[in-house]
């Protein structure tokens, strides 16, 4: 950084702010209305229908060539594991990018299970936080992303509001973020299902044309009364998602946050990068300004430190 | 070194020996005047460096650890936390600690309050190498450091409140450079590169305003993208980017009175009397703007609070941690800083300082790290993780330390006679054109 | 002319054979094969035989189209006295991929808005199968209907044992 020219860097910073307007600036009006590719496909998880197999799990495993479980994929002694003193059940990692989980609702007898996985969200938090643009929305609904040219500062992890990427922490040399990436390369843009659906022993999981995928869910709501709970989660959560659930109980027993909110992740953060166009321009003069009003009273002549070593100067400072 | 300097030890603190009317070499600049034999007796005699040796012998080879066999085995590799306390404490309190930079620089280059002067390039090296040091423990972090460039050169994402960070962090960093490259021009003997900086110092300085406005402000926004995660009485969907760029202010004004204080008590054999003299009022100076920042920063926090309505949440365990962290950490200083300047008694603003800079942090850490996921669990990071972060900071005060016995930050730089001489024809030249800050340079050298 | 009359009248005759062979009892199979999706579980012989004695009710597998009438109060409405038809192997409806390109497109294509959520052929066995089983207290269990097959045996890794193989990291692990 020392090693260039002063006026070069000048030119950088000045140029840095004005990528970084004109690129606040754009996020702003682009984001604004964004929902999702109409010919987007998604897949619809049908709750009372999975029967925690876990044969989408041992799929997504082959697929993705991932490396070998621990447990066979048919073990269900899975499902009691749990991390954290309790407090949470399997997540995806680096090592299955897909889990099943059991649940015991408080309102049902029977146990409830749920795939988790990445919900490819419309408008994904992960894409919008990260700054090298490593992730992608395909026009086929999947968010994919490049190894290629993440940094591995992780902020898509955090920003992730379904706790989705996993991180190859083991790794020294090539660590990277894995996630379920809808089986993209492999399959979605083949015209075929992801390995998990079509494995699938139950259809719990119904792969399709995200704006069928509604259709379905509400026919399915509305032609089993007392089945489901009225609602798709993923239709307008968090700007919606491709990957859609259906429920017999409340999704709030079922792991599910019950309030994340219709806004995708993005608008919280729209409040600040709107703001940051207008500090870049009014900041320069507003604080030339004070500075020229300060000269006018004090003026170079004055500033001595012996002259201002003046015992009531101190009284009126700030 | 007190005993070196009674027994006759001449510091470097111009160009040449007054003795030997010869230039200092830079041998033996670096050795500050000291011959080597004297150089390392003072340096092995130091119980302090006894403590960094320790630090050093277990945070090395962690360091080397972490780099050959991944963040893994130094971290619990937590896909619920992934920012530990590299960044937590490393990133997000390291920088508004920095803050000080472009305080100072605003008071003394746009307000003209030259009374603070002689704190002012403490205050740079400050940011600078708080900064820097951010940056560092970025690398430790980051999974793949060599790729730090890539969002300058390789692929943008410049939608992403990260983006803007790193392009200002790293600007911010050139423009801090350039800011106390003055010392090390001085130093080195290179006066036409410290008039050229001091030409454009009005523009560094406003950059520097610019730069740090938004970018304390943008680690804040950072945590908006994770509206569920953090506890809403440390997230505020309109308000996080100012309470983090408001409490940046005190922050880096008050870890100026904190190293001020120990350079003092520590190293005052390198202060003039310049600095000395000066530290008393200029401590004050500062606590004033600092507790004036702190009662803002406190109005915003209850704003927050107000704004989303969250005082329900006060009435919890997490509402008595937050009000702790409220009270020790805003509350206590402010009124210590209040007794402290109307009695004038700069002990106690300096104890307010500590408080004040262990609140900021304790607030980075209470946002990144502990009430983040308060819905799942807490994270309690790996034991060489925390070692990691202590050897970083090690080597944050060495460096630290290094730069402060060599470079004029704590004194003058006392030129030679004839180039004395040289500026004050210079002084009377231009006598009539604006003054320039060149000038200023000269004048303070009688 | 008069071939063209012989024509229809055998199609008529063949038609009003088949579909009338439908009720009766000797020409349903005795045993089905349920192995168009073999890969990691073998097939399964099914005994048709054996479950029609214990069901009361063609329905209750075959919806509408043995022409047995359905009370599934979302087909009344169309089918409460539906004909028989000619095919009436679970695999005539239900296709085995039902999320192919092709098969979405047809369907996207098609008039009908009421067959929209048309379950696929491994589905609406283990629903019909496994969901009787369980109230009649049947076999439930993966291989008590279809062993596993070596392929199948790889695919679920059943030899997957916890053997720790991050022992470097546990060494190192204070925690």
């Amino acid at each position: 950084m020392s090693g260039i020219s002063r006026r070069r860097f000048l030119a950088a910073s000045v140029a840095g702010c004005a990528a970084t307007t004109l690129a606040g600036t754009k996020k702003a009006l682009a984001s604004g209305s964004f929902s999702g590719y109409p010919e987007g496909m998604g897949v619809l998880v049908d709750l009372t229908r999975c029967v925690g197999c876990r044969s989408c799990e041992a799929a997504c495993n082959k697929e993705q060539q991932l490396p070998a479980p621990e447990l066979p994929f048919d073990d269900k002694s899975v499902f009691d594991q749990t991390f954290h003193d309790g407090k949470q059940l399997r997540r995806p990692d680096e090592n299955a990018y897909t889990v099943v989980n059991r649940y015991q609702p408080a309102s049902s007898d029977q146990p409830v299970y749920r795939k988790v996985q990445c919900n490819h969200c419309s408008e994904p938090a992960c894409l919008t936080s990260c700054f090298v643009n490593a992730y992608t929305k395909t026009k086929e609904g999947a968010v994919i992303y490049n190894s290629k040219v993440c940094v591995g500062c992780r902020n898509c992890m955090i920003a992730c509001p379904f706790h989705i990427p996993g991180y190859s922490y083991s790794s020294a040399f090539d660590p990277v973020v894995k996630k379920c990436i809808f089986c993209h390369e492999t399959r979605l843009k083949n015209g075929l299902p992801p390995a998990c659906v079509e494995i699938c022993p139950q259809e719990a999981l119904t792969f399709g044309k995200r704006k069928e995928l509604l259709k379905i869910g509400n026919n399915r709501i509305q032609t089993h009364p007392g089945r489901y709970v009225n609602r798709i989660y993923g239709e307008k959560e968090l700007g919606g998602t491709s990957w859609m659930y259906l429920s017999p109980v409340p999704f709030s027993e079922v792991g599910f946050d019950p309030n994340p909110g219709n806004d995708p992740i993005i608008n919280q953060v729209k409040d600040f990068l709107g703001t940051v166009p207008m500090v870049l321009a009014i900041w320069p003069a507003m604080f030339a300004g004070f500075h020229l009003l300060a000269k006018k009273h004090d003026g170079h002549e004055g500033h001595d430190q012996t002259a201002d070593k003046t015992p009531g100067d101190e009284g009126d400072e700030q | 070194m007190k005993s070196l300097i009674k027994c006759g030890v001449k510091l470097v603190d111009s160009p040449t020996n007054k003795e030997s009317r010869h230039s200092w070499s830079l041998k033996q600049k670096l050795f500050f005047g000291l011959t080597p034999g004297q150089y390392f007796g003072q340096a092995l005699r130091n119980p302090f460096n006894w403590i960094l040796g320790i630090i050093f012998a277990i945070g090395l080879p962690l360091i080397a650890y972490r780099y050959l066999f991944g963040l893994g085995v130094v971290t619990h590799a937590s896909n619920d936390y992934p920012w530990g306390l590299f960044l937590g404490f490393g990133l997000f309190a390291m920088v508004p600690l920095s803050a000080s930079g472009f305080m100072l620089g605003t008071t003394v280059e746009i307000f003209g309050r030259h009374d603070f002067e002689p704190i002012e390039r403490l205050a740079l090296l400050n940011g600078l190498l708080g900064y820097f040091f951010a940056v560092v423990y970025l690398l430790v972090d980051l999974g793949q450091p060599w790729r730090l460039p890539y969002p300058m050169v390789v692929s943008f994402g410049p939608a992403a409140v990260l983006f803007l960070v790193a392009w200002h962090v790293a600007t911010y960093l050139s423009v801090q450079v350039a800011e106390v490259s003055v010392a090390f021009f001085e130093w080195i003997g290179w006066l036409g590169g410290n008039r050229f900086v001091r030409r454009i110092a009005i523009g560094l300085t406003i950059a520097g305003i610019i730069l740090s406005t938004l970018h304390q402000g943008a680690l804040g926004a950072l945590f908006n993208y994770a509206p569920g995660k953090v506890h809403p009485l440390w997230y505020s969907a309109s308000f996080q980017w100012i309470h983090f760029f408001c409490s940046s202010i005190p922050a880096g004004l008050c870890m100026v009175i904190a190293v001020s204080t120990i350079v003092k008590k520590t190293m005052s054999w390198r202060c003039d009397r310049n600095f000395l003299d000066n530290l008393d009022r200029c401590t004050l100076g500062l606590a004033k703007g600092a507790s004036l920042a702190l009662i803002t920063y406190l109005a915003i926090k209850l704003i927050g609070v107000a704004h989303d309505n969250e005082w329900g949440y006060l009435a919890t365990g997490w509402g008595a941690w937050f009000m702790a962290e409220i009270g020790f950490g805003v509350i206590l200083p402010i009124i210590l800083f209040a007794y402290a300047i109307h009695h004038r008694k700069v002990g106690l603003a300096r104890l307010g300082a500590f408080i004040t800079v262990f609140g900021i942090v304790l607030n980075r850490l209470n946002t990144a790290l502990i009430t983040f996921n308060w819905q799942l669990y807490q994270e309690i990071p790996h034991v060489f993780e925390v070692l990691i972060t202590i050897t970083v900071f090690a080597i944050y005060i060495v460096v630290y330390r290094f730069i402060l016995y060599r470079l004029p930050i704590l004194y003058v730089w006392k030129e030679q006679p004839q180039e004395a001489l040289a500026a004050e024809a210079v002084k009377t030249n231009t006598i009539t054109t604006a003054p320039s800050p060149a000038g200023a340079l000269y004048r303070r050298i009688d | 002319m008069n071939a063209k009359l012989f024509g229809v009248t055998l199609i008529m005759a063949v038609s009003i054979l088949a579909t009338g062979s439908l009720s009766l009892a000797g020409d349903m199979p005795e045993q089905v094969s349920l192995d168009t999706m073999v890969k990691y579980f073998s097939g399964v012989k099914f005994d048709h035989a054996m479950h029609t004695e214990l069901g009361e009710d063609c329905s209750r597998c075959h919806h509408h189209t043995t022409g047995t009438g359905t009370t599934d109060s979302r087909c009344v409405s169309c089918h409460a006295d539906s004909d028989g038809v000619a095919n009436v192997a679970c695999r005539d409806c239900h296709v085995v991929d039902p999320f192919s390109a092709e098969h979405l497109n047809q369907k996207a294509l098609s008039r009908y808005q009421f067959h929209i959520d048309k379950p696929g052929l491994k589905a609406v066995y283990h629903w019909n199968c496994v969901g009787c089983h369980e109230t009649m207290s049947g076999p439930t269990g993966c291989q008590t209907c279809h062993t596993r097959t070596p392929d199948g045996d790889a695919f679920f890794h059943a030899d997957a044992s916890p053997v720790d193989t991050n022992w470097v990291k546990q060494l190192f692990d204070l925690k």
